[in-house]
């Protein structure tokens, strides 16, 4: 059921794009420019997080006090905060935090909820239907509330922040998971591997895992949009860390008071939170693409 | 959830566009600061200009009626004055209460519930002459009976009282001479005495409702004030409405009958910016707390106007810890003392709106020494030699070593970040890095524990509203044996003496000089780091008339009045 609503909104979205890209010029299609452009932004802000020192014109902690609240200019592009730092470097280096953040809760709970949702669905019975039941109550808690209400007992930090970012997360991979390894598991050449006399493990190592992996992928490189976008969330909210070098959403925090006078200081950091969810939600969307075994039939 | 992978990623973007401009615009307004201890008023004043000021041009003829809606930047905890020990409370607390004297400008005591009073030959007690013609406003009559109720409840242990309790000290014992005279006796003498009785947390409150609601009586508060109170809404709104019979205001204002508003409304709004923003589309006439940003755009609108008030007492102060090493020596605080640069964070962060202290009192107070202003210059090579000469020496991380140990700063600040004091902390970090200091800034919800029961910080910040300078025994006198200490855990024999005959010096030009050495003393030991003195700011529509504030800086309505 999962897999066919998928396929058919590619199918859907095919009939409205085929038209129009018919012949020629199908070669390089504007979608495809909009991946290059989102991998090329994502790229430029790994590097980023790499390499701040090579692309902040400021230290982000130097606190130019004869330049408070300027607006953006030559010599600092994004402009400078209350504090008199350059806003651009704060921004540089505040990506190193943020991209930690989301990849390590989709690290952590694809992980979990990948291995929560395999073990369901291949051993099945009862642990299956315990479980999703555990899962079942999870989903009926919004994923920031969840998220909330964990960073909130945990008390602020980043490891705190992850993981409640990957708690939040869990139950949906943990369904995905569970879905694609009992539609593997019933396939004809998975009876047959039984047939022959693999181990139930060698079955499911060889068989079972490798062909339900790649909805997980897709799902976590989706994620990890979301992941960034409820981190930033929880450090607005003042559930992270106070650090000298700010993330993105505590650089917005921070800012939100001086809206009406400086509106650069929470606008930027703002800018490239969106820019960088949106760049992973179309390359995570690219990869479906490429991914999807239906695709390919089509 | 997530079947369909199309949808999710439009939904996830959409997400990432709002998220990004909720977190913007909306805000967390649900921070309440509970956590503020004694008294932790926001402190005041600015240099020379007289406090009570009438801030508005005087209305030719005041308008009967209306609503004024005052937005407030914190929750009051409770509306029983000898119970509360926040600031923001007493701004709401001055309306329904009186007081049986009013402290002036000019630091005077003149009459308000009482009409007179003498004061025996030992010091040992003050009798008070009682107004005969006042009521509480549930009809309970106010006479001598009712005061004695009053002061023997914040001396009751069972009453809990905070800030009242240290206020009303040394008090003893009251006696009824007659139906309206009452006589009160004290511990000791004490020069803070009778001027502590016009603070708004002795209020006097009506023994009959104190007796029926118990510990309830915060919720369901009466007093003799110009107002009554009608309902509170947790952490929305509290509405207090005109006391007709009202006709026993002190000199401090114009109006001495009823007020001219029918009704005052507080808007509980934490969040700075849904605050001004309610004042700037109309929702609210007034609010409090107005941030140095918004003050000059305020400033520049012809249909608002920034009222400012002048209070007194201490300062905001760093509190350097002396029980943890190194910051027990004198040169090693006398390295912060260098070492931070005060001036440029409270220009750079309040844009020229706060005054930057230079004392452990601000202007306005008995026996501020004005000739500390400008008495420490920053200069960081004096810190570096300073700590070069105890030993520590920079390792090649530019932090301090000595011994193997590093040379860290634990600074402690509460939760939410009240007047930017966070700020501070985040730009002194950086300061102190310079020198060699590595600061450790913890942001707590909790600073009861962490501060007043663990003693767990090397700097805590703190303020005090207060008229009197006998204060400052609270922050730096020895602390009796097996208590906590004060904030500074500072025990000077010379200090301590200083203070003690301050509190009894009948002289004020000698007790004057008493609590300038003091200041010295506190300057000269690097005990404190002044920051800045608070000025309360109200931004309101100018239909807002009248609006005063007394000598410790809270609003007075008596006089308010909306131009039509």
């Amino acid at each position: 059921m999962r897999q066919s609503t998928a396929a058919e909104a590619v199918l859907q979205r095919r009939k409205w794009e085929l038209p129009a890209y018919r012949g020629r010029a199908r070669r390089i299609r504007p979608a495809d420019l909009f991946v290059y452009a989102a991998g090329a932004l994502i790229l430029i802000i790994a590097i980023c997080a790499a390499f701040p020192q090579w692309i902040a014109p400021y230290s982000p902690t130097d606190m130019m006090m004869d330049a408070i609240m300027q607006g953006p200019s030559a010599a600092h592009p994004f402009g400078t905060d209350y504090y008199g730092r350059d806003i651009l470097s704060l921004v540089v280096y505040g990506s190193r935090d943020s991209l930690y953040i989301g990849f390590m809760s989709v690290l952590v709970g694809g992980l979990a909820g990948g291995a929560i949702g395999t073990l369901s669905g291949y051993v099945g019975g009862a642990l299956d239907a315990v479980l999703m039941r555990i899962v079942d109550v999870l989903m009926t808690i919004p994923g920031i509330l969840l998220a909330l209400a964990i960073a909130a007992a945990m008390g602020p930090g980043m490891g705190n922040i992850v993981l409640a970012v990957a708690a939040a997360s869990v139950p949906g991979y943990a369904r995905v998971m569970r879905g694609q390894t009992i539609s593997i598991k019933n396939r004809p050449f998975v009876t047959a591997s039984r047939a022959i006399g693999a181990t139930p493990f060698a079955i499911f190592w060889k068989h079972v895992l490798p062909n339900s992996l790649s909805p997980l992928l897709v799902m976590a490189t989706l994620g990890i949009g979301t992941a960034i976008l409820t981190g930033s969330g929880l450090s607005f909210l003042g559930l992270g860390v106070l650090k000298e070098i700010p993330d993105w959403g505590a650089l917005l925090s921070q800012g939100r008071g001086y809206l009406t006078v400086a509106w650069w200081i929470c606008t930027y950091p703002g800018l490239a939170i969106t820019l960088l969810v949106l760049a992973v939600n179309i390359v995570g969307d690219w990869l479906r693409d490429r991914l999807d075994p239906k695709r390919k039939e089509a | 959830m997530y079947s369909n992978h199309r949808s999710f990623k439009w939904t996830s973007a959409l997400l990432a566009v709002t998220l990004t401009l909720a977190l913007a615009l909306a805000a967390c307004g649900n921070n309440n600061n509970n956590g503020g201890q004694a008294a932790s008023g926001d402190a005041s004043p600015s240099a020379g200009s007289p406090a009570a000021s009438q801030v508005d041009g005087s209305p030719s003829a005041a308008a009967q009626g209306g609503e004024l809606t005052y937005a407030l930047a914190t929750s009051p905890d409770t509306l029983d004055p000898q119970r509360s020990g926040l600031a923001v409370a007493v701004r709401v607390i001055r309306t329904l209460y009186d007081n049986l004297v009013v402290k002036l400008p000019d630091n005077t005591v003149k009459p308000w519930l009482a009409t007179e009073w003498t004061e025996s030959e030992d010091g040992l007690s003050y009798t008070f002459k009682l107004r005969q013609d006042v009521k509480f406003q549930d009809g309970t009559p106010f006479n001598a009976e009712a005061v004695k109720f009053n002061y023997d409840r914040i001396l009751d242990p069972n009453t809990k009282a905070a800030n009242a309790s240290a206020l009303l000290k040394p008090y003893k014992s009251a006696e009824v001479i007659d139906e309206y005279t009452v006589k009160l006796n004290l511990e000791t003498p004490s020069r803070a005495f009778l001027g502590n009785l016009s603070q708004a947390l002795l209020g006097l409150v009506s023994p009959t409702a104190a007796k029926k609601y118990g510990d309830q009586f915060g919720k369901n508060p009466v007093g003799t004030g110009p107002f009554k109170f009608v309902k509170w809404e947790e952490n929305a709104e509290i509405t207090v409405e005109r006391n007709p019979d009202y006709n026993w205001a002190p000199e401090i204002v114009d109006n001495k009958g009823a007020p001219y508003l029918d009704r005052l409304t507080f808007k509980i709004a934490p969040e700075e910016a849904t605050r001004i923003g309610s004042v700037q589309s109309g929702q609210v006439l007034a609010a409090e707390t107005v941030p140095p940003q918004n003050i000059v755009s305020f400033k520049s609108n012809p249909d608002f106007q920034v009222l400012q008030a002048n209070t007194i007492g201490l300062p905001y102060t760093l509190f350097i810890n002396q029980e943890h090493a190194p910051w027990g020596e004198t040169k090693a605080r006398q390295a912060l003392q260098y070492g931070i640069d005060v001036g440029a964070i409270v220009k750079t962060l309040y844009l020229g709106t706060y005054d930057q202290a230079w004392s452990a009192l601000t202007p306005g107070v008995l026996g501020y020494d004005a000739s500390l202003e400008n008495s420490v210059q920053p200069d960081a090579d004096k810190a570096n030699a300073l700590l070069d000469e105890i030993g520590w020496k920079k390792g090649a991380d530019g932090i301090r070593e000595k011994d193997g140990k590093k040379l860290t700063l634990r600074y402690v600040d509460g939760s939410p970040n009240r007047e930017k004091r966070n700020d501070i902390a985040a730009i002194i970090q950086q300061q102190l890095k310079k020198i060699g200091i590595d600061t450790e800034v913890v942001i707590t919800k909790d600073i009861l524990t962490e501060v007043y029961t663990n003693s767990n910080y090397d700097l805590y910040g703190n303020s005090q509203v207060n008229g009197d300078p006998n204060a400052l025994s609270a922050f730096y006198h020895t602390a009796p044996k097996g208590a906590l200490g004060n904030l500074s855990k500072v025990s000077d024999p010379e200090l301590d003496q200083w203070l003690e005959q301050g509190a009894l010096e009948k002289d004020d030009a000698k007790r004057a000089e008493l609590y300038k050495k003091v200041q010295q003393r506190i300057k000269d030991e690097a005990i404190i780091l002044p920051i800045y003195v608070f000025p309360y700011t109200v931004a309101a529509s100018k239909s807002v008339q009248g609006l005063k504030f007394d000598l410790l800086g809270y609003p007075l309505f008596n006089d308010v009045s909306l131009a039509k």
